[in-house]
């Protein structure tokens, strides 16, 4: 996405308990200026009072916090820069064991009041001893109209073109009243938001349309990381010619992405059969629904590059399973040996949790390494488990060295490794699937 | 220390480049992929080397005249191309290998807001440099794997200043005649630049291929490039060089910067031009054998191929070319996957020896086994 002045709001204030109204009004006057509800405004305005209070008072009290307000027209997200030395915000996790029992517990509320509260939270270390933590709000918009799209069928040439907003709104449009599928993003019930998604910039869409301008199928690709390219579909809604319409948007979709700075093309919600052979098979997800059925979905990826191999760090538990990966994929990697060797570990680990009710789903990432990573991954499971979701994904990073060490974690805690994406983190990114029956 | 902000000091256009990243150095590969040798069919190199006069130049350049600067805009070699090619040497302007001239030439004409016409599935790099410029790069879809001149000539706009072609094209070897180049340059009439890229030149034994050479006189908008990196393989020394109408080389040439071919280069590119002991003829006696001997193998293998002129072919496999890459690196066979100019599951192969060849064909028959 392209920023330009007009999507950002900035604020630059001494972390002091006084700055605390400038702060809230200024995010939740820019998320209301932004297009954000009422509501949902007022959510984002209370996860930063929550945010800078614990700053001013626990983090870098009397230091410059940089608070940018951003407009991704389809979300609002709400950046905090601020110098640290040390950081213990062990309470930003999900699954945070707050209570009231005592004034440090009460301080650390706040912050779970703030995770809570928002749709999405991320913490990264930047340069200098910076941390840099954002949190976003999507903007509530309206379902998919339930009124039937009448399939095309037209029998004419069709071509592949980049539709207009109500190109894109009518290819969404018919996507949601397609078959239902367990894995579809659910931007795809709401029109509304992938519309403004698309003039965002966070995905693109193109489409096989008739002479006439119909709609006959579609694809939608967004950057899943910096490097790899996520693709929902391609869907065709013309009985008899889906294996054609499939090609030609594959197609398209690949020579669109070819020369971009994408290294990597990955389908992790099912292929059709007639795409499959342009793909390699990553691995199989379960997906179990909240009755408890499971559907396996096949995970696709193909480089758009030659692989220009990497480097992987990993602990000896998880050593076996990616020499077999990597050779079944044909990927050069070198594995580098991560061991515990006694160093001291401090402070209270973060791991990020999206949840997708609608889809019993919930993805976890760790943000911040600490001490405590098998009692945080349990509070996780526990929580999670708690709150009836019935998949959960973990991913780590093998790029990221400290990642490593939660690999005999998770394998501890029922997790198995479920598939490995190449390219989708600092190196390649392996997804951890927990296992029900083992639990 | 305060860090520079990156986000003003940088243009947006350059920041939203993402960087060629080229491939390791082969004993980096060969360690990456496990193979014990690695046979070269990605870049479209020479396997016979440079002419053996270069080869004696190489062999023969005196290590002290390494602290000495070359002659800073290659002068001898201009004289001798111009001398080939019955031109003024004023209308040569020598680079660091064709990459180069083609900066030259974007820089020289173009400013934010332009435009240059390429089309879709060419030579990358001139739709690169246009980019990080912040010059759009206007790709039109090649029909039946060739240049659309109608396509070309319609897209031309108030903003566009150069169009490339790449004749014959890398990578479908297809060319444009001299009738049809010759109704473009009329079409265009003066009022944009046109590039032929004549890089593959050399290889090409068509009758009704066209030298651009030949009519710089009367078109005076028209710049050849040529490249000392393919046929007469020194590639490892980055030499290739731009010939057009005197005033256009006096403007580009201010945006030449001097000294940036090193002197064994330029010693090199004049004794291959020089060269009579029949390396031409060699070299496409080679690329012929090569290229009857695949279109046979790869029609046994019924996998499609895309065969025209240059020491290349494209052969469409029935899956990913980039899965194919690696599988073939494992057997120590390096191709071009062509996903990246935009030909999914298509690849370039470099046209080599017969036992490189025979080789190829036994790893790719391994691979789709």
């Amino acid at each position: 996405m392209s920023k330009n002045s007009e999507r950002i709001i900035a604020l630059q204030l001494q972390a002091t308990m006084s700055f605390l109204p400038v702060a809230t009004q200024c995010v939740e006057t820019a998320a209301t200026i932004f297009g954000l509800g009422r509501e949902e405004s007022l959510k984002i305005s209370l996860a930063t009072e929550e945010i800078f209070s614990y700053l001013s008072s626990n983090v870098c009290q009397g230091e410059i916090i940089d608070i940018n307000c951003v407009n991704g027209l389809s979300y609002i997200r709400v950046e905090f820069r601020f110098p640290v030395s040390a950081i213990n915000m062990g309470a930003l996790n999900i699954a945070a064991p707050v209570t009231c029992a005592s004034e440090d517990d009460m301080t650390q509320m706040g912050l779970a009041i703030a995770s809570h509260s928002v749709d999405r939270l991320n913490i990264v270390a930047e340069r200098q001893n910076r941390i840099c933590l954002t949190i976003e709000k999507d903007k509530n918009y309206p379902q998919a109209p339930e009124a039937a799209i009448s399939p095309v069928d037209s029998t004419g040439a069709l071509t592949v073109s980049v539709p207009d907003i109500e190109g894109v709104k009518r290819y969404v449009t018919c996507v949601a009243q397609g078959p239902a599928d367990p894995l579809r993003p659910p931007f795809f019930n709401y029109p509304g938001q992938v519309a403004d998604m698309v003039t965002a910039g966070d995905c693109q869409i193109l489409t096989a349309v008739d002479a006439k301008g119909e709609c006959a199928g579609g694809v939608l690709f967004r950057f899943l990381t910096s490097r790899i390219i996520e693709m929902f579909g391609p869907h065709g809604f013309h009985d008899g010619r889906e294996g054609e319409i499939a090609a030609m948007l594959l197609d398209a979709c690949i020579t669109n992405t070819a020369r971009t700075k994408a290294i990597g093309l990955v389908s992790l919600t099912g292929l059709s059969v007639s795409s499959q052979a342009q793909f390699e098979l990553l691995g199989l997800i379960k997906h179990y629904a909240t009755e408890g059925k499971a559907v396996e979905i096949q995970a696709f990826y193909r480089l758009l590059h030659e692989d220009p191999g990497c480097m992987v760090f990993t602990d000896e538990c998880l050593k076996d399973y990616l020499r077999q990966e990597y050779a079944r994929l044909f990927l050069a990697r070198e594995i580098r040996d991560v061991r515990n060797q006694g160093e001291t570990k401090t402070g209270a680990s973060i791991f990020s949790t999206e949840v997708r009710q609608v889809q019993s789903l919930a993805n976890l990432r760790p943000l911040w390494p600490g001490a405590d990573f098998d009692a945080n991954v349990k509070r996780h499971i526990n929580f999670l488990k708690g709150e009836s979701i019935a998949n959960i994904f973990f991913a780590l990073d093998l790029g990221v060295s400290w990642h490593a060490s939660l690999s005999p974690v998770l394998l501890n805690n029922h997790f198995r490794p479920a598939l490995i994406i190449p390219f989708a983190g600092l190196a390649d990114l392996v997804i951890f699937q927990y296992d029900r029956t083992e639990s | 220390m305060i860090e520079p902000n990156l986000d003003l000091l940088v243009p947006a256009y350059v920041r939203e480049f993402e960087p060629y990243i080229p491939s390791k150095p082969d004993p980096e590969l060969q360690k990456l992929y496990g193979c014990d040798h690695l046979y070269r069919l990605n870049n479209n190199e020479n396997p016979l080397g440079p002419p053996p006069g270069a080869q004696e130049v190489i062999r023969r350049f005196a290590p002290p005249r390494g602290a000495i600067y070359p002659s800073g805009d290659s002068y001898y070699l201009r004289c001798e191309i111009a001398a080939c090619h019955g031109i003024d040497p004023d209308q040569v302007l020598v680079g660091n290998g064709a990459n180069e001239v083609i900066a030259f030439v974007i820089k020289a004409f173009c400013t934010q807001g332009d435009n240059i016409i390429t089309a879709d599935k060419t030579f990358a790099v001139y739709e690169w440099v246009a980019v990080f410029s912040g010059v759009e790069a206007k790709v039109i879809p090649l029909r039946e794997e060739r240049f659309d001149d109608q396509a070309m000539l319609h897209s031309i706009d108030a903003e566009t200043k150069v169009i490339f072609l790449c004749n014959p094209n890398n990578p479908t070897g297809t060319y444009w005649s001299r009738d049809v180049l010759r109704a473009f340059l009329d079409d265009v009439g003066g009022k944009q630049i046109v590039v032929v890229d004549e890089a593959y030149f050399e290889f090409v034994e068509a009758d009704d291929y066209p030298n651009g050479m030949s009519l710089l006189k009367e078109y005076p908008n028209l710049i050849v490039f040529r490249t000392f990196s393919k046929m007469y393989g020194i590639a490892g020394l980055r030499i290739g060089y731009l010939a057009g109408d005197l005033k256009v080389v006096d403007m580009i040439r201010r945006t030449c910067v001097v000294y940036s071919v090193n002197g064994i280069a330029q010693e090199a590119a004049l004794a291959c031009l020089r060269d009579e002991t029949g390396h031409i003829r060699r070299t496409r006696n080679l690329v012929r054998e090569g290229k009857d001997f695949l279109r046979r193998e790869m029609a046994a293998l019924s996998l499609p191929v895309i065969v025209g002129e240059g020491n290349y072919l494209i052969v469409k496999l029935p899956g990913s070319d980039t899965l194919a890459y690696r599988k073939l690196m494992h057997e120590g066979i390096m191709i071009r996957p062509m996903t990246g100019f935009r030909y999914p599951n298509h690849i370039r192969v470099t046209l080599a020896p017969m036992a490189v060849m025979e080789a190829f064909v036994a790893a790719l028959k391994k691979i789709l086994a």
